[in-house]
């Protein structure tokens, strides 16, 4: 039993939501790959084909003690967005309580009046950091790193299955080793867009 | 120990097939089954296995490959989407009947949904049509298991067996142990036997009552053996509701009995939906007041079940006859059978900002630089008028830019637009009528339609746009290309020029996708000659695929605040992500998140507003 309890702790569930091309699968092969280390099972959802193309995209994944792909709407531990208008979106997949981790570009949509009321009951917390702006300072607007730099902020932030030792090990494993460099740098900015 | 991965489903399936032996692996790319030939390749490269593995043409010459393979002995299996299926169905009804040599399995990959399918068919039933064995896995693990054993029992009975996933199977990513060794195949030995390998009504008359015999001994194999893939999980008191689940349904009512904490449902999951397990679904029938079926997409279980007076599904409504059964419409099914109502958060105030904020879903659209969309732009700009059948490929999406007007299945783009001009021509009227399809594509199911056309005299323009690839499925080769699946492995590219010509198509040009003012002149030139002599006429637009990311001149464009007047001519008809309207100043801007300079947007407004920049 108190095995059960020590694992049902440990359970997350993660949808990351943003638009075709974005590079979302990446972000689920380095949740996935962390929590293979650390030896516990895991399950998700992708999106292939037809949707790739510039569509909403959105991936689920859980780690610990589940059988099916799918998160069930409210039951998210944390939300992590793309792009803020998916991310919003897709809010209601976050449980009580849950982090609402987002890509901005547009800080007016999160002044609707329904949205700011549907934050503060659900006690959501919600962590913004304005990526393409980032990415235009640092990386001479290579977007393609977007995704680098929200596992960096994900790690800054200490959200469960993004420690920032283990991130940094498995970008050196997973990305093309010429990316190598870039990746940890853009990790580092995202670390840094967290706490600021 | 084996190391541990996070595999995609189909990669799981890829590890099982060349760990089964299997000597000859063919397909034809479709989502959601498309990455199963690639990885049998990429594991037959790491264990240097003796797995030939190649794409057909289509499905129909896939699957026949691998039979042809298992009448000699040799080992086989063949991967194919849903929709794939029928095109391999001539094939499929008639070799169920045979006593193969080699193990046959056929896997089948179904779209719930869909996500990215012209229809929401059900391979299970196709099984049941053709009566072949078919297992059913509830996620990627499982279906790995099954995998084995599907060769086990075809090759016990000599019969076909077919492995059916779904998306979500499919799509699905696990923790699981990688494949480090592999079966040896069977010894390849082609036998003269007329009593096997051939279909004429006398032998027919003999081998069909001998197969219905053999699937009624997998039948109770089914109810004993297989029991691992048939069992029922009791409910701990008396059971309100008994549910007969089968495929991803069963994990997500596994996920959402733990959520519950209820003991007084129970489970019977069934992993071999046909020949179905009677004895073992019947005696679940029979202690149960109220049986709910879940499954997917179509009712195949539920239709086999001997009685249905006290079953709840989808002959009554209980389950929607359409779409994903997502875990909140399982919730809510399950508990409402036994009078409980799910319990949601209250998102209303979501929902209202949603609304004012006007978020929807982002459609699927062709990417910046995609060539097609250049294609597109030309055709609809040189024939205005024309009707535009298409095909099933990424160029689907310029429906987007109105560049498209219907869409079918595979092939169907050469044969409606001969539809098109038929039903006119006693008319009087005229009318241009321009297909589209891709280079996938035409190899798959093109020819056919085109040389009826020459064939009948048939005046229509048909636009091969060849990108080099199978793009929408992920990027796969074809036979336009020389790639291989498996590694040194080299075919021959056919011209698609050449081919045409060999069709007796006497038009036949190519020209650069992103050149629209050559692109135009030769769509009115292809049209007058389709026109005037009463042929088809064939164009071929080439570009390389964005997805290849083959190197290609830089060309910045900008936007001229003064000149553009906010008409989102470039929007709606040409509608690149690397433009972006906005609506309160109503100009159009350039969305360098997405531009990748191609340039071809310049020719596009008509106030001249774009411009390019100057190096």
């Amino acid at each position: 039993m108190a095995n059960e309890t020590a694992n049902k702790s440990k359970d997350m569930q993660y949808i990351i939501v943003g638009v075709g091309g974005q590079g979302i699968l990446f972000t689920s092969r380095v949740l996935g790959k962390i929590a293979i280390d650390k030896g516990l099972p895991i399950v998700g959802s992708e999106v292939h084909g037809m949707a790739q193309r510039g569509g909403s995209v959105i991936s689920h994944f859980k780690v610990g003690s589940f059988f099916g792909p799918l998160v069930s709407d409210g039951h998210a531990d944390v939300v992590m967005a793309f792009d803020q208008k998916e991310g919003i979106r897709n809010l209601s997949f976050l449980k009580e309580g849950g982090t609402f981790l987002v890509n901005t570009n547009c800080a007016a949509m999160f002044e609707n009046d329904h949205l700011k009321k549907y934050i503060a009951d659900r006690k959501i917390r919600v962590c913004k950091f304005k990526g393409f702006h980032i990415l235009d300072e640092h990386m001479e607007g290579n977007y393609l790193f977007l995704n680098v730099l929200i596992l960096g902020a994900a790690a800054g932030l200490k959200i469960p299955g993004f420690e920032e030792d283990r991130v940094a090990a498995a970008l050196k494993e997973l990305a093309p080793p010429k990316h190598i460099d870039s990746n940890l740098k853009v990790f580092g900015l995202g670390i840094k867009a967290a706490s600021a | 120990m084996p190391v541990k991965a996070m595999l995609l489903g189909n990669e799981a399936i890829a590890g099982a097939v060349v760990a089964s032996g299997c000597q000859v692996a063919t397909a034809y790319p479709g989502t959601p089954s498309s990455e199963i030939l690639p990885a049998i390749a990429a594991v037959a490269d790491r264990l240097n296995a003796p797995t030939v593995v190649e794409w057909g043409a289509n499905e129909k010459v896939a699957l026949e490959m691998a039979i042809g393979a298992s009448f000699t002995g040799a080992r086989a299996c063949a991967v194919m989407k849903q929709v794939g299926l029928n095109v391999a169905a001539d094939a499929f009804m008639t070799v169920a009947l045979y006593r193969l040599k080699g193990g046959l399995l056929l896997i089948s990959s179904d779209d719930p949904g869909p996500h990215s399918s012209q229809n929401e068919q059900d391979s299970r039933m196709f099984a049941m049509f053709a009566k072949v064995p078919v297992l059913d896995p509830s996620d990627a693990v499982e279906a790995a298991l099954m995998v084995k054993d599907a060769f086990a029992i075809s090759e016990k009975y000599s019969v076909l067996t077919m492995l059916r996933t779904t998306t979500r199977v499919a799509h699905c990513r696990q923790d699981i142990e990688q494949v480090e060794t592999f079966e040896k195949g069977n010894e390849v030995k082609f036998e003269r036997d007329l009593s096997r390998w051939v279909s004429l009504p006398a032998i027919v008359r003999v081998s069909h009552p001998l197969h219905n015999e053999r699937i009624e001994k997998i039948r109770s194999e089914f109810e004993t053996e297989w029991g691992k893939y048939n069992y029922e999980i009791p409910s701990k008191t008396k059971a309100k509701l008994g549910v007969i689940v089968s495929g991803v349904c069963f994990s997500t009512l596994k996920d959402l009995m733990k959520q519950w904490c209820r003991d007084d449902i129970s489970i019977l999951r069934i992993g071999t939906p046909y020949p179905l397990p009677h004895k073992i679904t019947e005696s679940f029938l029979a202690r149960h007041d109220k049986v709910l079926v879940l499954e997917e997409p179509y009712p195949v279980i539920e239709t086999q079940l001997m009685n249905r007076s006290k079953v709840d599904g989808r002959w009554n409504g209980v389950v929607p006859s359409a779409g994903e059964l997502l875990p909140e419409l399982i919730e809510k099914i399950v508990l409402s059978e036994i009078g409980v109502e799910a319990k949601k958060p209250d998102a209303s105030e979501l929902k209202s900002a949603i609304e004012e904020l006007g978020l929807t879903a982002r459609k699927p659209q062709l990417c910046a630089g995609c060539p097609h969309r250049s294609s597109f732009f030309i055709i609809k700009k040189a024939l205005p008028n024309a009707i535009s059948p298409s095909d099933i490929g990424c160029y689907s999406l310029a429906i987007n830019q109105k560049g498209v007007d219907s869409s079918l299945c595979m092939g169907a783009s050469v044969t409606m637009a001969s539809g098109y001009y038929l039903a006119h021509k006693e008319t009087g009227q005229e009318r241009a009528v321009v297909a589209t399809l891709g280079d996938s594509t035409f190899f798959h199911m093109g020819v056919p339609g085109l040389i009826s056309a020459v064939y009948n005299r048939h005046a229509f323009v048909l636009c091969v746009l060849d990108n080099s690839i199978t793009a929408m499925t992920g990027g796969q080769s074809n036979p336009g290309l020389t790639g291989k699946p498996r590694k040194d492995d080299l075919g021959v590219a056919l011209p698609i020029e050449s081919v045409v010509r060999g069709c007796g198509v006497t038009f036949v040009e190519t020209v650069k996708a992103y050149d629209t003012a050559s692109g135009m002149d030769a769509i009115k030139r292809a049209w007058e000659y389709a026109k005037t002599n009463k042929t088809p006429s064939v164009l071929i637009f080439k570009h390389p695929c964005m997805l290849l990311r083959v190197p290609q001149e830089k060309i910045s464009v900008t936007v001229d605040n003064d000149k553009c007047v906010g008409c989102r001519y470039c929007i709606d008809n040409f509608g690149c992500p690397g433009l972006s309207f906005d609506e309160s100043a109503k100009k159009v801007s350039v969305d360098k998140r997405y531009c990748v300079s191609c340039g071809v947007c310049a020719v596009v407004c008509p106030q001249k507003a774009i411009h390019k920049v100057a190096k």
